[in-house]
This record gives structure tokens, C-alpha cells and sequence, in this order.
């Protein structure tokens, strides 16, 4: 009877289980909660919002990896006594809706108390009021548009928009005069052509460094704008280049950057290119080529291999081995990271839970201040960076080297 | 136990295919298969699965199921069930095909399990006899359903309950449904998340395979307005369900205003057959009429009527704009009409870039878009606000969730209340046949238009919510990729239906949300699922049985139960 | 001097479009199908060549070093493989089984291929061994002779991948000439597009014929890959789905079926773009709006002249 033949393998395969589990199992069921925290310290969580996936992916896994860094160096060194830190990623993919999602997500988490992103300042628009709503402090290690801060009207009527956002970068308000400043006078070019790819960042920055300029008494002798969804630009090149212009500054990022750079030196016009952090990375170099020598960036902060605590971020991120690197923000997010763990060592002394001291790690960040990777970290009333200090970096063989470092002011 | 070997009457004679054979010869054991698999796996929720505690949720505890061991226990339960009924053989069920559908999913169920332990615990020697016995009892049930007869079904058989108790039937369905959505949101581990997906899928495959879903149908259709209200009831207690917290609530409500959009878009390619490829123009219509008219100290415009005057300049503006688009209908047809709405779509997101003073007027701030728009605010309802009712905190998300499920109840409203009507039969007669819609006078191209300005206002409607919902509008929310999306939502669910829209707009934006560790991954999949989707199932996964017809001409069953259902309608 | 130069641009762009045009042009003739995954075979086409020079000139390319000449055949050759080879997995896998479905299908079909070619690209390329990341833009190897300084008759900048790609398109054309109307396949392509069913009763293989549709397509999407590297030296997942929509448009501004057409769609297309760039006045100029030119033309083709400039085919399809 095939029937009995088939419960006969069932039954027999029944037992055989149940016998080898009898043999094989593990040492005892001690109870199911090992997983959960260990009773003596509590944990409050530091989120990151960047994009983990996707274009920018590499300068948001710098960021995760950065504020990774700094929660375990806090842990190691027992910064905050009864407490342990964790981290909690979540990836906004560049898009705003995303990012609010993962904003949602974190602030329905009673366990986090601050955020360290976003890496675009859209984003950043869409995720200020979910955080502000639940009380969350969020330190941008990159987001550059003055609006963030200072609200819509920040040339006129600077307000601050949201009291729980901070961030560590400089705004396009100092970039672009900084950089207006060293074309006009440090390099005595008079004549310029701009580009920019017309988002939040790039315009803000052409915008500052235009009125700068012209101000000093310089001239901008084209100005221009490209779609970033391109990946040729000879036709812009070609109205650029009949006004002759000794330098063009570039408002974007260095994905278009790089190979504007390329193309506009093929098509004869041999003149550098500068541009502000977004074009700041290894990535930059190797899309524009081997004619990018002498193309301009400017970066917030004094050289990582000038300052002291810049050094020791650098062994520390080399020694943890992460499988990408810092990239542009990382240190900014460092910083971030570190700001939020110093105003988390007053807030959460006395607090019962993490989701109790929300408010006042807020109030705590105001009085935050100490010798970061960037420079000096503390924030103004609009929770801007203090910190005006400027590198200008130059493409010489292959890859970044300062030339100048200075305080705007 | 010889007395069911007798040869079944019901195989076709025609063809006597190898597997049907098969069916012929052993199809006698599938019940006594499915016993035995569904008890193995009933057992094996009983069992340990894996040897760390950390995987899946905790499934090491024995005589305690969680997690997928209580999947695995409902999968085993539905084959027993099913099993029990293939051996009494009812006449308006057909417990064969359902469980084909239990068979494949317990395997892949199982096998996707096993394979996540091994592969987190580092090597199979970590399941344990859970596991195993799960397997056997999946290749039992999966042998079960391959081997077991199919029969007709007769559906003038089915039983006919009271009225009460066809109403009980409803709100129990719908208890089930409301308590399993949010179990299934309330999940965090992906792979947990997919296993609970393989097996609420390969149950209601199941069921509607083995005629249990043509019967709640038939239910449903004695009792459609009950049916209605249940379905709104549960979803308008969806909130209260989830404890406060706002991370599944901010994804319902995108679900919401996705589904809302693709209903407009439903009609346009679902019931009148006009393929438009920038659909997503219009929902961007509507949220930067929404953030312009706002309150925003970014807005553009300084009109800042209220709330409700907003909502209607959206659906006008759209609606135009959706004449706009439109109007070509009357010259071209087919692909060139979808590359035109494809063109149009381009070009409102490129001019939405480019207005921002430097490039024309300033009106949509460019790139940067139009941030900070407040909530909204009716009558003192702070939307931004926590309001609690019932003990319960409902969050801002939550807020838009209600306002949102009055917007989708007033789309559904619309789009059923037009399908049924004789400008739906006229827009169905545009679709199956232009020239023959017109000869017997149909007003073609203003019928035409009116698909999509009603279409279009629908979507504008649902982008002034959004505006407000989202707080920030740019530009590169409304890339051509999302009017594929919404395409997709429509023709993954089912074209021209209500449930198989919202069906497939719940899949496609609830999917790369909890499956995060699969993120980067989540675009390949849906370009793969396209492809497979048009290749295997083309009608949808919710399909009229209509439209069924039109991609399988040959399937004759089908053809019988169109006619009969066609039938129960005209009575 | 100006309209010059922007006439020069015009001509690079509009043969790049042209190339890439053919292919949607031959598909569409035979089966009336809008390939539109066809830009993503011009994608596919520049990496293949990036692949082979990773492949065979990995020294060059690590020092960064020119390609010598010799390097560019065999980069043809390897960009055509990997072009043709997807195209006609695509064909075989996708279209055929819906040959004769709804027509909703193959379109929504094509863009599930297109969605997961590009992501493919995107997610596997760098996991291959040796080859770099293609999440972002990757870096197209220089060639000797094609690229280079650039030329500079009259005041005129004329860059040599712009000789190479116009100069790729007329040889392409004249092939395709010599193909379609001296050869027994090509003359078998002109007779299932008129009539396929006569053509097949004539005992001509209309599947294979389909298929050779496919690899005329993709070897000339291919050599536009690299004409496409080779002007702005990278390469990235997502240079097909614009480059395919403005190639479609050509195909169509010339009327898609015909050959000719699409050369000729593409170069005026091209042509328009630069000169909108640099001669609209006023705020509506520039390259922000020169897209928006381009799908507006494309519109005012479509609604009042479906049959395209060169009118091969009257179009009604419903």
C-alpha cells in the first residue's frame, strides 16, 4: 500500500528528528533575554540620516562610519557614566521622501535622542520638522543653505527656523566670499565665469561668491548654468569661452564638476576651475583627469594634517578599518556626532530615560564647545557653526594640497 | 483506504497530459500527503528551528511558537484543512489547486527560512529539528498539491448562509485582515518580513484558488455595502493599532496618496485604455499648487486662501492641465499617445526646475523647491499636533491618514460610481474598439478628455494633501521612474479595478520600506517584476474577469466562469 | 562664429542621437514595438568598451596612460559583444513570448528590462573582479589620435571624438545602405516590414529577421557608446534613459521606420538643441530649457505630423 508506505517515512522521519534533538540540542534554555541591554547601563541612540544607497553613497557611508567611530570612542572611554551609545542608520536614499520616512522611523524610537545628517540640504527640508516635532536635535555635518538655519528671508530678516537643527559645515554665505576673496586678491584674477547646476547648494554659493566679487571690484564675465542631468557640456563651454574669463568658479557637485573640468580644458579653455567642498574629494580628480592640475576647492577647517585632534580622527578611522573611506563630510559628521555626545554627558546625567532628555540635550547644545577635527565646534544662535576657518585646496599631481588657510571675517 | 482510488471522472479526455496522469494515478494519496505534511509542519511550530536565538526572531524555544514557527503552523493548519476537504470533495470547492498554492509556498517558505539560519548562523548545522521536519512536511504538502485532482466548480452550488451570517463572514475576514496588516507592519527583520509575505500570499492564493475566494466574493456581492463599510472601518481603526508611533503610519499615508494617484491614473489607462506615461505630472500639479497657495514664507504667491479653496484650485489646475495633455487623444493614439503624456511629463519637471527667477519667473524656487509648508489646521485641528482619543496618541501622520482615507474614499466613490455609469461603458467601448465606439456614437474625443481631466483632478486633489503631508515639494519627487511606478501599480493589481490598484500600490510602496536591507537591490527587482509579471500574469494580480479574457482568449474554464459571472451581475 | 561653433556642437550631438536612433527605427519597422530599452544598449555598449580596456589595456588604463590606436577596433569589437549580446537575450527572453499579447505589454515589458538593465549595471559592475564601482560615474579611457587637443580651423573648435563620432555615423550609414538594399537579408528586413505574413508564406525566417533587426540596433547603439565615452570620458548607469528618449525622439521627428529618417531626425534634433542653447533669447534660453525644446518638438511632430519629416510610414496604431 503506497499510502501506509508514505505515513511509515513521515512517522519514521518524525521520530528520527525528535531523536536527534534529544541528542543534539545546545546546553539548556537560560531564559530568552539575553539580547536585551545588560541591567546596569541604559542605552540612547545617535541616528544618522544620509544616503547609504545610491549616487552619494559614498560620501553618506563616510558619515556613517565617522559618527560610528566617535559613539564607539565614547563607549571605550565611558563619556557618559550609567549609559551606553548606539548607533542607528537609516538611509534617505537623496531623496526627501525617503528621508522622512527614515526620520519617522527614528523619532518613534524612544531610545534616540540626536541625529547626525542629512548630507542634502532638500532632505534636510523634509526632515527638520519630524525631528523638531519630537524634540530631536540634528547636527548636519554637510547641509550649506543659509535657510536651514536662518528661514526663508536670511539675506533680510534672519530667524531661526527650527530650534532642534544644528550643524558643523559653513554656510554658502562664507564659502563663496572666501573663495571670492582668494581669486580676487590672493591670486589676482579679475575676470571670472560662473556655473552652477541651480540646486540648493550650488546657486546658494555662486549666488555669495558673485556678490563678493563683484563688491571687491571683479568682474563675472559669463554666467551660467548646466542641467545635472547632463553629461555634456560643450555647449555651454562654447558661451563661456568667446568672453575670455581667467577662471571659472563652479557651484555644484563634483560628479558634473569633475567632467566640466575635463571637457572645458579639451574645448581650449585652459583656465582652473574652482569650486567649493562639494567638488572636494579623490573622486573629482579622477573624473577631470590629468588636466585638472591646478583646479581650486574650498573646504571648512584647517587641513586634517595640521591640527592635532585631526590627526588621531584620521589613525583612529584608518585603525577601525571601514570599508569605505571618510570621504568629504566625515569629519564634519565626527564633529556632529561628538557634539551631540557632549551635550548628552550634561542632558542625560540625571535623566530616567532617553526620551526624557530629548529636551534638554537641545538646550545643551548651545553651551557645547571644544576642539574638534574641523576646528573649533560650537554654535551661534541660529545653531550655525562658529568656526570661519578656510583651507583653499589646489590639484597638484593627482590629488588635493592646501595652499591657504586663513579666518573669514 | 482503497475506496477513493477509483478514477475520478473529472479529467479532461481530450488531453491526457503526463502530469495528468499522474493526477490519474496518485492522485488518490494527495489527501493523506497533505495530512501528514500540514500535521509535520503543525508539529514543527511546536519545535526548535535554530539554534541561536537571534535569527528571525527568536525561534530556538520549543512548545512556545513564535514568529515563523506560528507561520509555519497556519501554513500546516490551511493544508490540513484543505486536505480533510480534497477527501470529502464539496462540489463548490476545489482543494486540489489550493494546495498547489500551500505546496509551493510552505517549500519556499521553508526553504527561505532555513537558508537565512544557515546563512546568519553560519552553516546549517545550526537548524534545528524544526527545521527539518518543517521541510519534510513542506515537500509532503508540496507533493500533495502536485499530485492532487482538480475539479470543476459549480458555482450554483454554493451554500447559502443567512443574511447575519454572511455578515459575520465580512467582519470576521475583516478582523483578520486589520490584526495581520498590523502584525505585518509591526515587523522589523526583513527575512522574518518575507517569510510572513510567502506564506500570507501562498495562503490567499490558496484560498482563492480552492474557490473560496470566488465564494467571499459572492458574499461580498450579497452584501456589497456592508462589505464597503467594513473595509473603511478597519481601515479607519488601522491607526489605533500601532500604538502611538508614527513610522507605519508616515508609510500609509504615502500608500494612500500613491493609491489615490493611481486610481486617477486607473481610469485613464484602465477604463478608457490611454496609456500615459507622465501621470506623476499631475500629482506634481496638485502639491505645487498646494505649497504656492500655502502658508509657507517660501510660497511664491501671495493669495493664501484657505484650505479648502487650495484644494479645488488643484484639481482645476490640474484637471487643465490634464485637458492639455489630453487634447493630442484626438490625433494620436496607442504608443505615440503614451511617448506624448511620457514628453509632457518631462516638461513639467523641467520647467518646475527651471522657474526660479534665473530661467523665467520665479515660481517654483527651482531645484530647491518650496520647503516649509505648515500643517494643516481645520477648525483647530492642529494636524502637526499628538491628539489622543481613546487613550490612544495619534500622531501628525496619523491626522493625514484620516483625511487621506476620506480622499480615497471619494476617489473610490467617483471611479465606481463613473465605471458604472454610461460614460464608463462608453470609455470601455473606446478601449476594446475606437472606431466601433464611434460608428455606434459614442463621443469619442470628449470622452477622451474627460478620462483624463477627471483623472488629473483626482491626482491634483491628492498632491494638495501632499504638499502639506510632506512639507516640502521639488522637483525630483516627480521623475519619470514614478510615473513608471504608478503604470506599475495599476497593472500589477489589475487595470480597471479598485481592489487590485490599491492591492498593488500597498505592494510597491510598502515593500522597499521593510525590506531596508534590501534597498539598493529594491529598483533591480521591480524592473525584474515588470517583466515577469507581463510575460506570466499580464491581466494583474486582482483582474476583472474580463480582462482576464483579453490576455488568455483560449482558457475555456475561464470563459465559463466570465459568463457565469456575468450572469449573477445581470440579475 | 558662434552659430558655427554651436552648428559643430549640433552635429556632434545629432549624429550621437542619430546612431542610437537607427535602433529604434529598424525594431520598430519590422515589429512594431518601441524598443524602450534601447538606450540602455547604448549603455551597455560604452561599458562593454570600458570592459574590454580594463580587460586587454589594464597597464594603460591603471597609469593612466593614453590607449594606443590599435586599442579602438578592438574596444568596437568588445562594446558590439556586449551590446549584442544583450539585445538579443532581450529579444529572446522578453519580446518574443509577447509577440502576439496586447500591446500594453512589450511597453511595460521595455521598461522593466530598461529599469533593470541600468540597475544591474549599477549594483554588478563593480562586483566583477578588477573592475571599479559604477555606482557613480567611472572614468572612459583616453585613445591616441581620437582624443586628444583639440582642433581649431578658424577660430572653431572641433574635437577629434566629434570626427570620430560623425565620422562612425557616415560609415555606419553607408553600411547599413549596402545591407538593407544590396543584401538577401537585407532585403528580406524590407520585406517583413511591409508585409510579414506574405514575407513568412515566402519562406523567409521572420524570427531570425527579427533577431538581425536587434544586432543592427545594438552595434550601432554600440559604437555610439563609445563615441559617447570617448567626447565626455565617462561613463555612468544612467547615460541610456536620457540619450534614449532624445533618440527616440529623432526616430520619430524623422519617422520612426525609416531609416534615413532617423539619421536625418538626429542630426536636426541635435542642431535644434545647440542652437536653442545659444540663440533663444531671454530666460527661457539656455541649457535648462533645451530639453524642454527637445519634447516639445517631439510633441508637435507626433500630434501633427506622425509620419515624421520623411513620412516612410503613415502611423495609426491603436
Amino acid at each position: 500500500m503506497p499510502q501506509r508506505s508514505v505515513v511509515a517515512v513521515g512517522a519514521s522521519l518524525l521520530v528520527a528528528s525528535l531523536a536527534l534533538t534529544g541528542c543534539g540540542t545546545r546546553g539548556g534554555d537560560d531564559g530568552g533575554d539575553t539580547g536585551g541591554g545588560s541591567g546596569d547601563s541604559k542605552v540612547a541612540k545617535i541616528g544618522v540620516i544620509a544616503p547609504l544607497s545610491g549616487d552619494l553613497a559614498a560620501l553618506g557611508k563616510g558619515i556613517e562610519h565617522s559618527v560610528d567611530l566617535a559613539i564607539k570612542q565614547a563607549n571605550e572611554s565611558n563619556a557618559i557614566p550609567g549609559w551606553k551609545l548606539e548607533l542607528a542608520a537609516e538611509d534617505d536614499q537623496a531623496t526627501p521622501d525617503v528621508g522622512k520616512n527614515a526620520a519617522t522611523k527614528l523619532a518613534s524610537d524612544k531610545e534616540v535622542v540626536g541625529v547626525v545628517g542629512t548630507l542634502n540640504s532638500s532632505v534636510a527640508q523634509s526632515v527638520q520638522p519630524v525631528l523638531a516635532a519630537a524634540n530631536i536635535t540634528q547636527v548636519s555635518p554637510a547641509n550649506t543653505n543659509p535657510s536651514l538655519t536662518q528661514g526663508a528671508d536670511f539675506a533680510t530678516a534672519p530667524k531661526r527656523a527650527y530650534p532642534t537643527y544644528f550643524r558643523t559645515c559653513t554656510t554658502d554665505s562664507i564659502q563663496g566670499p572666501f573663495a571670492a576673496r582668494y581669486l580676487f586678491e590672493k591670486a589676482g584674477i579679475k575676470e571670472v565665469a560662473t556655473v552652477h547646476d541651480k540646486k540648493t547648494y550650488g546657486q546658494g554659493l555662486v549666488d555669495a561668491f558673485t556678490k563678493e566679487y563683484t563688491k571687491l571690484g571683479g568682474k563675472v564675465v559669463s554666467a551660467q548654468t548646466i542641467n545635472p542631468d547632463d553629461d555634456k557640456y560643450d555647449a555651454v563651454i562654447s558661451k563661456i569661452k568667446p568672453s575670455n574669463p581667467k577662471a571659472v568658479y563652479y557651484g555644484g557637485e563634483f560628479p558634473q564638476a569633475g567632467p566640466f573640468s575635463q571637457q572645458m580644458k579639451a574645448a581650449g579653455l585652459n583656465v582652473p576651475l574652482m569650486g567649493g567642498d562639494g567638488i572636494f574629494s579623490g573622486e573629482y580628480v579622477k573624473l577631470a583627469g590629468s588636466t585638472a592640475t591646478g583646479d581650486l576647492a574650498t573646504s571648512v577647517g584647517a587641513p586634517t594634517d595640521q591640527l592635532e585632534s585631526a590627526k588621531s580622527f584620521v589613525s583612529a578611522y584608518d585603525a577601525a578599518k571601514y570599508s569605505e573611506p571618510y570621504e568629504a563630510y566625515g569629519a564634519y559628521a565626527y564633529d556632529a556626532a561628538n557634539a551631540i555626545i557632549n551635550a548628552l554627558k550634561t542632558s542625560l546625567k540625571d535623566a530616567d530615560s532617553a526620551e526624557a532628555a530629548r529636551q534638554a540635550t537641545v538646550q545643551a547644545m548651545s553651551s557645547v564647545s571644544f576642539d574638534g577635527v574641523t576646528g573649533k565646534v560650537a554654535f551661534d544662535e541660529y545653531g550655525d557653526t562658529t568656526s570661519r576657518v578656510l583651507t583653499v585646496y589646489q590639484v597638484k599631481d593627482g590629488a588635493w594640497a592646501p595652499v591657504n588657510t586663513e579666518e573669514f571675517k | 483506504m482503497s475506496t477513493n482510488t477509483a478514477l475520478p471522472d473529472v479529467l479532461d479526455d481530450s488531453d491526457v497530459s503526463r502530469r495528468d496522469r499522474l493526477r490519474e494515478q496518485h492522485g488518490a494519496k494527495a489527501p493523506l500527503l497533505a495530512l501528514a505534511g500540514g500535521v509535520l509542519l503543525l508539529v514543527s511550530g511546536l519545535l526548535s528551528w535554530s539554534y541561536d536565538d537571534r535569527i528571525l526572531g527568536d525561534i530556538s524555544i520549543r512548545f512556545y511558537p513564535a514568529g515563523i514557527q506560528i507561520y509555519a503552523m497556519v501554513l500546516g493548519l490551511v493544508a490540513v484543512v484543505l486536505g480533510v476537504l480534497l477527501r470529502r470533495r464539496p462540489g463548490w470547492l476545489n482543494p486540489g489547486r489550493g494546495l498547489a498554492a500551500v505546496g509551493w509556498g510552505s517549500l519556499v517558505f521553508v526553504v527561505v527560512a532555513l537558508v537565512t539560519i544557515a546563512r546568519q548562523a553560519g552553516g546549517s548545522i545550526n537548524i534545528n529539528e524544526g527545521g527539518w521536519v518543517a521541510l519534510v512536511g513542506a515537500l509532503l504538502v508540496f507533493a500533495a498539491g502536485f499530485v492532487a485532482q482538480r475539479f470543476e466548480l459549480n458555482v450554483r452550488t454554493w451554500p447559502r448562509l443567512p443574511g447575519w451570517a454572511e455578515i459575520l463572514v465580512i467582519v470576521v475576514l475583516m478582523a483578520v485582515l486589520l490584526f495581520t496588516t498590523a502584525y505585518t507592519l509591526g515587523l522589523d527583520d526583513s527575512w522574518t518580513f518575507v517569510c510572513l509575505l510567502v506564506t500570507l500570499l501562498s495562503v490567499a492564493i490558496a484560498l482563492v484558488g480552492s474557490g473560496f475566494g470566488e465564494y467571499v466574493g459572492f458574499v461580498g456581492g450579497n452584501n456589497r455595502r456592508v462589505l464597503l463599510l467594513a473595509a473603511f472601518l478597519v481601515a479607519f481603526l488601522f491607526p489605533f493599532t500601532q500604538d502611538g508611533s508614527d513610522a507605519n503610519m508616515s508609510i500609509a499615508t504615502q500608500i494612500l496618496i500613491f493609491a489615490a494617484t493611481a486610481l486617477g491614473l486607473n481610469i485613464v489607462v484602465g477604463l478608457a485604455g490611454l496609456l500615459d506615461l507622465g501621470y506623476i505630472a499631475f500629482l506634481g500639479t496638485g502639491a505645487y499648487v498646494g505649497a504656492m497657495l500655502s502658508q509657507s514664507t517660501f510660497a511664491t504667491i501671495g493669495w493664501k486662501p484657505p484650505f479648502l479653496v487650495v484644494m479645488l484650485c488643484g484639481m482645476a489646475v490640474a484637471s487643465t492641465f490634464g485637458l492639455i495633455i489630453g487634447s493630442p487623444t484626438l490625433r494620436v493614439s496607442g504608443d505615440y499617445l503614451a511617448i506624448v503624456t511620457l514628453g509632457f511629463g518631462e516638461i513639467f519637471r523641467l520647467a518646475m526646475f527651471n522657474l526660479d527667477g534665473t530661467n523665467g519667473p520665479d515660481l517654483t524656487n527651482g531645484p530647491n523647491g518650496i520647503p516649509a509648508i505648515p500643517d494643516l489646521n481645520f477648525f483647530g485641528w492642529d494636524f502637526g499636533k499628538v491628539h489622543t482619543v481613546a487613550g490612544i496618541p495619534l500622531g501628525r501622520f496619523s491626522n493625514y491618514y484620516f483625511l487621506l482615507l476620506l480622499l480615497i474614499a471619494f476617489v473610490i466613490l467617483v471611479f465606481s460610481r463613473l465605471n458604472d455609469s454610461r460614460i464608463g461603458r462608453g470609455w470601455v467601448a473606446i478601449r476594446e474598439d475606437e472606431r466601433a465606439a464611434e460608428a455606434m456614437g459614442v463621443n469619442v474625443f470628449g470622452l477622451k478628455l474627460l478620462a483624463f481631466a477627471i483623472g488629473a483632478a483626482l491626482a491634483g486633489l491628492a498632491g494638495t494633501i501632499k504638499a502639506h503631508q510632506d512639507t516640502s515639494v521639488t522637483p525630483d519627487q516627480y521623475i519619470f521612474l514614478e510615473s513608471a511606478f504608478l503604470l506599475a501599480a495599476v497593472v500589477l493589481g489589475g487595470m480597471g479595478t479598485v481592489a487590485g490598484v490599491l492591492v498593488g500600490a500597498t505592494i510597491l510602496k510598502l515593500l522597499p520600506e521593510k525590506l531596508r536591507d534590501a534597498a539598493d537591490y529594491r529598483l533591480l527587482l521591480f524592473g525584474l517584476l515588470l517583466v515577469i509579471m507581463m510575460r506570466f500574469r499580464p491581466e494583474g494580480l486582482v483582474a476583472s474577469k474580463r480582462r482576464q479574457l483579453e490576455f488568455h482568449e483560449d482558457d475555456e474554464e475561464l470563459v465559463q466562469l466570465a459568463q457565469t459571472e456575468h450572469l449573477e451581475e445581470a440579475k | 562664429m558662434e552659430l558655427a561653433q554651436q552648428l559643430v556642437n549640433g552635429l556632434t550631438l545629432g549624429s550621437l542621437y542619430a546612431l542610437i536612433a537607427v535602433g529604434y527605427t529598424v525594431v520598430y519597422g519590422i515589429i512594431q514595438l518601441i524598443n524602450f530599452a534601447h538606450g540602455e544598449i547604448f549603455m551597455v555598449g560604452a561599458f562593454g568598451a570600458l570592459s574590454t580596456a580594463l580587460l586587454f589595456f589594464r597597464s594603460y588604463v591603471d597609469e593612466g596612460q593614453v590607449l594606443p590606436f590599435w586599442a579602438l577596433p578592438v574596444l568596437i569589437l568588445g562594446a558590439v559583444a556586449a551590446s549584442v549580446a544583450i539585445a538579443v537575450l532581450m529579444e529572446r527572453i522578453a519580446y518574443r513570448p509577447l509577440r502576439n499579447a496586447p500591446r500594453l505589454a512589450p511597453l511595460i515589458t521595455a521598461i522593466g528590462i530598461s529599469v533593470f538593465l541600468q540597475e544591474a549595471v549599477r549594483l554588478l559592475y563593480g562586483k566583477i573582479p578588477g573592475f571599479p564601482d559604477a555606482k557613480q560615474k567611472v572614468p572612459f579611457p583616453k585613445i591616441a589620435v581620437v582624443s586628444g587637443d583639440a582642433w581649431t580651423p578658424f577660430g572653431l573648435t572641433i574635437q577629434r571624438s566629434t570626427i570620430f563620432t560623425v565620422g562612425a555615423l557616415v560609415i555606419c550609414a553607408a553600411g547599413l545602405f549596402y545591407f538593407v538594399s544590396r543584401t538577401k537579408t537585407g532585403r528580406a528586413m524590407q520585406a517583413v516590414s511591409q508585409d510579414p505574413d506574405t514575407a513568412r508564406l515566402m519562406g523567409i525566417n521572420v524570427d531570425r529577421i527579427i533577431v538581425v533587426a536587434f544586432v543592427i540596433g545594438a552595434t550601432l547603439a554600440a559604437i555610439a557608446g563609445i563615441a559617447q565615452g570617448l567626447q565626455v570620458t565617462n561613463v555612468n548607469f544612467k547615460m541610456g534613459f536620457l540619450a534614449g528618449l532624445k533618440a527616440f525622439t529623432a526616430a520619430v521627428l524623422g519617422g520612426i521606420g525609416n531609416v534615413w529618417g532617423a539619421v536625418l531626425g538626429g542630426l536636426t534634433l541635435g542642431i535644434v538643441e545647440a542652437l536653442a542653447i545659444g540663440f533663444i533669447p531671454g530666460t527661457f534660453g539656455g541649457s535648462s530649457w533645451k530639453d524642454v525644446w527637445a519634447f516639445a518638438i517631439l510633441i508637435l511632430v507626433l500630434v501633427f505630423r506622425p509620419q515624421g519629416l520623411l513620412g516612410a510610414k503613415v502611423v495609426d496604431r491603436a
